[in-house]
């Protein structure tokens, strides 16, 4: 084992660190600020445009695909530091659609879809979820019917984020109505401006914009779809695995709580300080512990992805406890200045310009988004411990 | 950075554990807890110092392997599963204690016979509920050519059994308190007297009262120059003992999670294993979870300090891990073995009961917390 960056890896980090001082702006700050991201031309894609000159999306992708063959630690690195600085952060197209098309794609896929994602041209959204298969995933009904030479997609995604945005749907379609449900599914890339596509935006407590999708008589090429036919479970288990591993680095989570013992060292109204109070000095250093030991999980996972295997139980591991820790931040985070704490960004006397009210609604998606806690613990106590399947 | 194991520290904890598996039963812990035992296991000590354990971190000069800090806590680690006795580890933090304290005079006097498992020794050099605390509780005076030394010592491990203890005192001058010095006490001599207490785990700790105890010049640790320890030097021995446990902590956690996970395989209610059941399966997981942060907390302050200096910052963290992860673990365990992990027979109390006593020793999470809060600038 080895806990130190490395003098390759350290100057990596630099790197980074030099790029996003120059690269991050106010103007930048403000627009992210603005949470639905879908300004087509703004600061958010001259940012991405500038990460994707550097070949920094398809950063620890074989050189054959256009990647620059770094490892999964530098890409950890990269993500906390991103994460760290409130930088736009890498997306799902990047951190695990890519790598399956890279281990599972047919030649024309990687042809296709890799150079353009590695410029940060090609941008997905995530179809999975629909309105009756959330947890129970496998139970989706969307599906895709071959007519000649031509993919023909028809029903509903949900939760659908990013699609006002994106170029493409990795979508997750039914291919066989009648093979068990884990095996007759597939993934195809759909490209958002064919025929048929309609999009319906559902707003979150955070703010946040996701949406409602529906597809009728949508017609690909047969070529577009990922892999192999009925194989698209074990592509989208994988993925949702890199996924997680990606959502719980946690620069974010040290910015939190960074700013909350800098916080706690501010005079309130009436002259004392928040860490005057021996209470609120012992849950700040449970949450500066907690982060330190989640940063060590999300290093693990990266190390063992280096070391060639998907981590499942790792990653599922990292993202429970990193998930309810953003919670837990984000709870004290309000707590701290009194009734201030419930103050929003926009208000007079607004607490750190509101962000532990912002955090304390957008935190709860984590915890239940991309495997909710439950389903992970469960994998946890299966995969990691060989314990029996129950219920699902 | 590289978060995993090598290859050649995979093996030596398969070695370490095949030995405990083999001469570290539970039948073992039990006689040892008596309280007519002295808590010595002479066959154990004997396989421990032909593989040796007992020299690991040493140098070769001694006897010993010349092994870091973090190979001898992969030993800890599977020490603690195993629940080896206490007198390995703290033959082992003496031995440490002089490596970091002492002259080579020291060392050539104490290092090669502890390598050799001659030597049973223990260390009492700061406040046994904070290890953060390392204001000497004894005094010392000048006396001739030596020192006279007293006080009381609230927790001496493994006092009765040990050849030598490490302790610290403040040394008496006409203008107050002076230096700092390190005494090799040995038990049993004129001046000492020890009280056998009885801990919840049956390990061996006596209260120790000192008077006008007579230390040669020669026992004294009088550190760099002679001018006392280095404060920076005695918190690492403090601070590499409190991640050592930490690495215990952590072995003894995995032991009570494996042994429960195999009950839970195997006993069945309702027709099917109760390891099938949701509830129970996420009790599994939060132990998981629990231990791999307790895992990676405890190797990193460990792998910090064998750079040589102070971790303070890991350590915190590790203990406030390691310490919740452990007991909350054993209790969790008693919930998922019902009854039959109530009884004395299946030894699952054994680790509950070391895992109190780690929680406590050095300090409980809330102690290691104000550590914490003194590292990332909440106090002072
Ligand atoms: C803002 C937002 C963005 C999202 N983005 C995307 C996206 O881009 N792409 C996408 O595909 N999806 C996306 N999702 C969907 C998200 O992944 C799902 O919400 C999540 O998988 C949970 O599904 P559900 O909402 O249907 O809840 P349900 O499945 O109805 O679960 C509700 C509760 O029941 C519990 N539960 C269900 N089954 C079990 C069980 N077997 N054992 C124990 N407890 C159980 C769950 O753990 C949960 O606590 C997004 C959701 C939101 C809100």
């Amino acid at each position: 084992m080895d806990f130190q960056l490395d003098a390759e890896q350290a100057a990596w980090r630099d790197e980074v660190r030099a790029f996003l001082a120059e690269n991050v702006t106010e103007e930048l700050r403000r627009e992210m600020a603005v949470h639905h991201l879908d300004k087509p031309d703004g600061e958010v894609e001259a940012f991405r445009r500038k990460v994707g000159q550097r070949g920094w999306f398809g950063l620890n992708w074989p050189v054959e695909y256009g990647g620059l063959g770094l490892s999964a630690v530098h890409q950890h690195i990269l993500a906390t530091e991103f994460e760290y600085a409130g930088a736009p952060p890498l997306d799902l197209t990047v951190t695990s659609v890519a790598p399956m098309i890279i281990r599972y794609g047919t030649p024309q896929n990687k042809a296709e879809f890799l150079p353009p994602i590695a410029r940060g041209e090609l941008r997905v959204a995530v179809g999975y979820s629909e309105p009756d298969a959330g947890t129970d995933l496998a139970s989706l009904r969307t599906r895709a019917d071959l007519d000649g030479d031509t993919w023909v997609i028809n029903g509903s995604k949900i939760w659908n984020s990013a699609a006002q945005r994106a170029t493409h749907e990795w979508l997750c379609v039914r291919t066989d109505q009648q093979a068990p449900k884990h095996r007759g599914i597939s993934v195809i890339m759909v490209p958002i401006d064919t025929p048929g596509i309609e999009i319906r935006p559902i707003i979150t407590w955070s703010g946040y914009r996701t949406n409602e999708v529906f597809f009728t008589d949508v017609r690909v090429p047969v070529t577009n779809l990922i892999g192999e036919v009925n194989k698209g479970w074990q592509y989208i288990t994988g993925a949702l695995d890199l996924e997680r591993g990606a959502l719980t680095n946690v620069g974010d989570l040290r910015r939190a709580v960074d700013d909350l013992i800098a916080l706690a060292d501010r005079p309130l109204a009436d002259g004392t300080r928040p860490a005057d109070d021996p209470v609120l000095r012992r849950q700040l250093a449970q949450l500066d512990a907690d982060v330190e030991v989640a940063a060590l999980m999300g290093l693990e996972a990266a190390s063992l992805l280096d070391s060639g295997t998907i981590p499942t139980v790792q990653v599922s591991v990292e993202k429970v406890f990193s998930s309810e820790l953003r919670q837990r931040i984000a709870d004290l985070g309000t707590r701290m200045a009194g009734l201030a704490g419930a103050l929003s960004r926009d208000s007079p006397g607004a607490v750190a310009h509101g962000r532990f009210e912002q955090l304390y609604r957008a935190a709860p998606l984590l915890r239940f988004g991309a495997g909710t806690n439950e389903v992970l613990r469960d994998v946890i106590a299966q995969r990691g411990h060989g314990l029996p399947r129950g219920g699902r | 950075m590289r978060l995993v194991l090598t290859a050649e520290q995979r093996e030596l904890r398969a070695v370490f554990a095949e030995l405990f598996a083999r001469q570290c039963p539970t039948s073992l812990v039990r006689d040892l807890k008596r309280p007519e035992s002295d808590g010595f296991p002479p066959q154990l000590w004997t396989a421990l110092a032909a593989a040796g354990a007992l020299g690991l971190p040493f140098g070769q000069e001694y006897g010993g392997q010349g092994a870091g800090l973090f190979e001898l806590g992969l030993f800890f680690t599977e020490a603690g599963a195993a629940l080896c006795p206490t007198v390995v580890y703290t033959t082992l933090l003496y031995g440490l204690a002089v490596d970091r304290l002492g002259t080579p005079r020291h060392r050539d006097a104490y290092l090669p016979a502890l390598c050799a498992g001659e030597l049973v020794a223990s260390v009492a050099a700061w406040n046994p509920s904070d290890a953060g605390d390392l204001r000497p509780r004894l005094r010392a005076t000048r006396d001739g050519d030596g020192w006279r030394i007293g006080g009381t010592l609230d927790f001496v491990a493994n006092a009765e059994r040990a050849d030598v203890v490490l302790v610290t005192a403040t040394e008496e001058t006409p203008t107050g308190p002076g230096r700092v010095l390190g005494f090799v006490v040995r038990p049993g001599g004129p001046g000492w007297s020890a009280e056998r207490l009885r801990t919840i785990a049956g390990d061996k700790q006596s209260r120790v009262r000192l008077v006008d105890c007579r230390v040669d010049d020669d026992a004294v640790l009088a550190g760099p120059d002679g001018r006392g320890l280095d404060p920076a030097d005695l918190g690492w021995v403090a601070e590499a003992a409190v991640a050592l446990q930490c690495a215990e902590m952590v072995g003894g956690t995995a032991a009570v999670l494996d042994r429960t996970v195999e009950y839970v395989r195997t006993r069945h209610q309702f027709d099917r294993p109760i390891g099938s059941f949701q509830a129970v399966q996420h009790h599994v997981a939060n132990m998981r979870i629990a231990l791999d942060g307790a895992r990676l907390a405890a190797y990193s302050a460990l792998w910090w300090l064998g750079r040589g200096e102070r971790a303070t910052r890991r350590v915190a963290v590790a203990k406030m891990h390691c310490s919740e992860a452990y007991k909350w673990a054993t209790l969790t365990c008693h919930q998922l073995q019902g009854g039959m992990g109530y009884v004395r027979e299946t030894d699952l109390h054994l680790w509950s009961e070391r895992a109190k006593v780690t929680e406590l020793q050095g300090g409980t999470a809330d102690v290691a917390a104000r550590w914490l809060e003194r590292e990332i600038g909440l106090v002072g």
